[in-house]
């Protein structure tokens, strides 16, 4: 077992190479730079030339990319062109935002999602059965945009129950319980809709792997030796059908940073997927290369994370050596 | 039909009244009235609120961007709209500026230009103290010089026109320790020499810095540092009617009136200022949860707050132009000028005018702008009153003067396919870039297209369709052979000389276009002799009419830009000749109007 791991965490190493190489190659084959977006008639064309030169722009790609690599790996990324600050504090704010949000929303989703896939399993072809596979539907198939808007404007602006933007008031100091409170409050309206946008995958696997369950022998041998219902749903059932949704789990833990471009843009939530959207816009390459990297790591190590809680979930997989 | 069914279609008729319910209002009535016009010159300069004012308030502010702010809080390093709208309450600015956006004496310093010597005498007011209670001396007035000097320093504001005081580019590239052009005469006396001085320097060109910068704040900090200093991104220290209090990086910044401002304590006691997703600006507007949109509203959706009663909308001119330009020759980077290309397929000012002559701006700026923008005559915004020509005709809609223009010319359609072929009989294809952007830019440029089929020319996209911003700067600024004609925009600033985007060393000159009449021209607008005003006026007024003729650019609209302000704010104003600042607002509610 651990043996496996050293080995996919070694295996890592020469992946993310590649992925680094591509994503340098490619941030460059798009037209423009950072300093496109600063011209107006009254810049200077040769500073702007200066500035590219001092950037280090106009030396060949694998240059560049090994002057960033060599940096990259003592855990420096270089500075923002557009924000004009280290990658690293910057991605660091963001990414700490969006992983509040995305831990409360992953929460809740499943506190939803989880009762509603077992009963609806349970009481398969009930009206909360119907009900529920509507809902599924109906969740699945609104845009992000749509319920976001929806949401901001009746919740936020109508009702005034809740902040239409911001991670938190200016009024509050950092650190006192307030400050945290206003944070979650301006977390629940993004993450609600988060969440119920989310719920149509865990709560259709539940359901069908529920339904499945009954039928099978475990459950006929439990039920004939006397094992009431109630227990069996609980105990046997409950534990197998979170099967496909253990599969997932990796991704769901480390996809918490991935963030949702949508969801913080119609919240002006800043976070990770909007920092990506911007600084391709922008040409913003150290943040560009260092989002991509990331990502890509995280992806990895969520397929690694998924494939261990499989094994300790499930006996029948378990690697050997 | 069985109740299942039913089911699904009370879920649906819900979802669609809420959709319904939230989409209301902005178009009913729209239709069979004809659509309502906007005239530009009726919305006000100011507030109109005349309410008894409350004792201090907050004053909320919405800045409309759909990314979090960058946060540099110092004018020598800031980069972009939202930054330079926070500083604004905080502004260091040393000179306000009267007509034409020149120089005025009556702010925190004064002017005195010695023509003759190349030297500029600074006055700064005694008796100004810095929001930390330190005084405001010359050391302030001279040391963004040696930030923006500093050979760390990454901004674009070390320009040629810097490296016109004596000794920038010496003291930037380490020959010298001082910048030797800056001298501090006294306390409140500053003196600095120039290599040369053009009319420029009363509109704060030539180099001269408009901005004061703490330096007993950040004279310990290496430039190369500054961009990330505490002093720059949490508690900048100021001479502005407000000063910033607490930040929520990118998001929010709270200020408190600022007790030593020099034109006496602000009438407010705080301004909040949030970043707020464009797409919700107007629902935010009409909740009453902010008493004014900053930077501007978008104009092109004028209408969705238009009907709004607690809001008052103003509008002023912008200083910007959009423009087509027709490509004619190629930069030499080697010897950074235009070399024009007899053979360019635009290179026939009949051809060029005939083009200008069949586009209906006026149709478009009516029925996609609602008005809210309009045909352009001239190269120098309206608002530059003493520079305009407002006698230029420019080119407005004429179909028939377009076609007789191009049968003299010699494109005639001699195959009778419907397009005139070029004056050899050779086929004609005109290649056009445009940017992309809303859905409405391109019916835009669809609609233009079918103009110009109607004098029989072809015009198509270049690259088939429209471009993205970088790309299409890219494109046009490599002088792409896909582009004849390319439709561009540009922000004039505060300083119309047109020498950086028209001359023959300018890369901005993306038409390409020289000839040593338009190199007379320009250089007379920035000449010794136009330091008096008058041959100033009279050197702008020759390069218009010149560039008008001559179409090798061609103006087409001057915007309008929105600024909404909730009812209950007072003296709140726009006009750029205002001299009153975010001091004198007051509010007359305590919280916003619904």
């Amino acid at each position: 077992m651990w043996k496996t791991i050293l080995r996919r965490v070694l295996l890592m190493i020469p992946q993310l190479i590649v992925l680094s190489l591509l994503i340098f190659w490619l941030a460059k084959l798009m037209p423009g730079d950072p300093f496109t977006g600063l011209i107006t008639p009254e810049t200077d064309p040769h500073r702007i030339e200066e500035l590219r030169e001092m950037a280090g722009l106009n030396d060949p790609w694998y240059v560049q990319y090994w002057h960033w690599i060599t940096g990259a790996v003592q855990g420096d990324f270089g500075d923002s062109y557009a924000f004009k600050d280290s990658v690293s504090s910057l991605i660091g704010d963001r990414a700490l935002n969006t992983l509040w949000l995305s831990l409360f929303s992953v929460i809740l989703l499943y506190l939803i999602a989880i009762p509603l896939g077992i009963y609806a399993g349970r009481y398969q072809g009930t009206w909360f059965d119907k009900g529920t596979v509507l809902y599924s539907f109906i969740s699945y198939a609104i845009p992000t945009f749509v319920l976001g808007l929806l949401f901001l404007f009746f919740f936020g602006y109508k009702l005034d129950w809740f902040p239409t933007s911001g991670t938190v008031d200016v009024k509050y100091e950092a650190g006192t319980w307030d400050y945290f409170w206003n944070k979650v409050y301006h977390l629940i309206l993004p993450g609600i809709t988060f969440a119920l946008l989310g719920t149509t995958t865990v709560i259709q696997y539940l359901r069908s792997e529920v339904i499945d369950s009954k039928t099978q022998d475990y459950v006929k041998t439990a039920r004939s030796k006397g094992v009431p219902m109630k227990k069996i749903y609980s105990k046997h059932i409950f534990r197998n059908s979170l099967l496909p949704i253990a599969a997932f789990i990796g991704f769901t833990i480390t996809g918490l940073l991935g963030g949702s471009i949508f969801i913080e843009t119609i919240f002006g939530y800043p976070g990770m997927g909007q920092l990506f959207i911007q600084s391709l816009g922008q040409r913003d390459y150290s943040v560009i290369t260092a989002l991509v990297l990331l990502f890509g790591f995280l992806a990895l190590l969520g397929s690694l994370i998924s494939d261990i809680v499989m094994s300790i979930v499930d006996p029948r997989i378990r690697i050997d050596n | 039909m069985n109740k299942k069914n039913w089911l699904l279609l009370t879920v649906l008729a819900a979802i669609m009244l809420v959709l319904a319910a939230c989409g209301g209002g902005d178009k009913s009535g729209e239709k069979g009235k004809e659509k309502e016009q906007v005239d530009t010159s009726k919305f006000p300069l100011e507030v109109t609120n005349k309410d008894e004012a409350i004792k201090g308030g907050t004053l909320k502010v919405a800045l409309s961007s759909d990314a979090p702010f960058k946060g540099l809080f110092l004018y020598e390093v800031y980069e972009d709209a939202y930054d330079a709208e926070i500083l604004s309450y905080t502004s260091n600015s040393l000179y306000p500026t009267k007509e034409d956006f020149l120089l005025d004496d009556d702010g925190l310093a004064k002017i005195d230009v010695d023509e003759k010597a190349k030297k500029v005498k600074i006055t700064l007011k005694k008796d100004v103290k810095w929001s930390d209670d330190q005084p405001f001396t010359s050391e302030d007035v001279i040391y963004p010089y040696y930030i923006i000097g500093d050979k760390d320093y990454t901004g674009v504001r070390y320009d040629t026109d810097f490296q016109n005081i004596v000794g920038a580019k010496e003291y930037h590239d380490g020959k010298a320790k001082d910048i030797k052009g800056i001298k501090k005469i006294d306390d409140h006396t500053v003196e600095i020499s120039f290599k040369k001085i053009s009319p420029a320097i009363y509109s704060g060109g030539d180099g001269l810095w408009g901005y004061a910068a703490p330096k007993h704040q950040l004279k310990d900090i290496a430039v190369k540092d500054l961009e990330k200093s505490e002093a720059v991104r949490k508690n900048p220290v100021t001479l502005g009617a407000f000063v910033i209090n607490k930040i929520v990086k990118g998001e929010s910044v709270e200020m408190v009136a600022n007790k030593n401002f020099y034109k006496g304590q602000p009438k407010l006691d705080k301004v909040v200022i949030e970043v707020v997703p464009s797409a919700s600006m107007a629902a935010a507007l009409k909740a009453g949860k902010y008493d004014v949109a900053v930077p501007n509203y978008p104009a092109n959706d004028y209408g969705s707050i238009k009907d709004f009663k607690n809001i008052e909308i103003l509008g002023r001119p912008e200083l910007a132009y959009s423009y087509i330009g027709f490509k004619l020759g190629k930069y030499d980077k080697q010897k950074s000028e235009v070399v024009m290309d007899e053979n360019a397929k635009m290179n026939d000012k009949s051809l060029r005018q005939a083009m200008a002559y069949a586009m209906n701006i006026e149709e478009v700026a009516k029925v996609y702008y609602d008005g809210l923008r309009t045909r352009a005559n001239s190269l120098i915004p309206p608002v530059f009153s003493s520079f305009y020509d407002d006698s230029l005709k420019g080119y407005n809609f004429d179909k028939k003067k377009a076609e007789s223009l191009l049968e003299e010319a010699g494109y005639k359609d001699k195959d009778g396919d419907g397009f005139r072929e070029d004056k050899d009989g050779k086929p004609l294809t005109i290649k056009l870039a445009g940017m992309s952007g809303s859905d409405k830019d391109e019916k835009i440029v669809q609609f233009y297209i079918q103009n110009w089929k109607d004098v029989g020319l072809k015009v198509e996209l270049s690259t088939g369709r429209l471009i993205e911003f970088n790309s299409f700067y890219d494109k046009v600024k490599a002088d792409d052979k896909e582009i004849d004609m390319y439709m561009a925009a540009w922000g004039t600033g505060t300083n119309p000389s047109p020498m950086g985007l028209y001359s023959k060393n300018a890369e901005f000159n993306y038409s390409r276009y020289t000839s040593p009449e338009l190199e007379g021209l320009l250089n007379d607008i920035d000449s010794a002799e136009s330091l008096d005003p008058a041959h100033r006026g009279e050197a702008f007024r020759k390069w218009q009419e010149f560039m008008s003729e001559n179409a090798n650019v061609v103006p087409m609209y001057f915007r309008t830009e929105l600024i909404p302000v909730n009812k209950r704010v007072k003296n709140w104003s726009v006009d750029y000749l205002s001299k009153d600042g975010v001091e004198k607002v007051e509010l007359t509610a305590e919280d916003p109007i619904k």
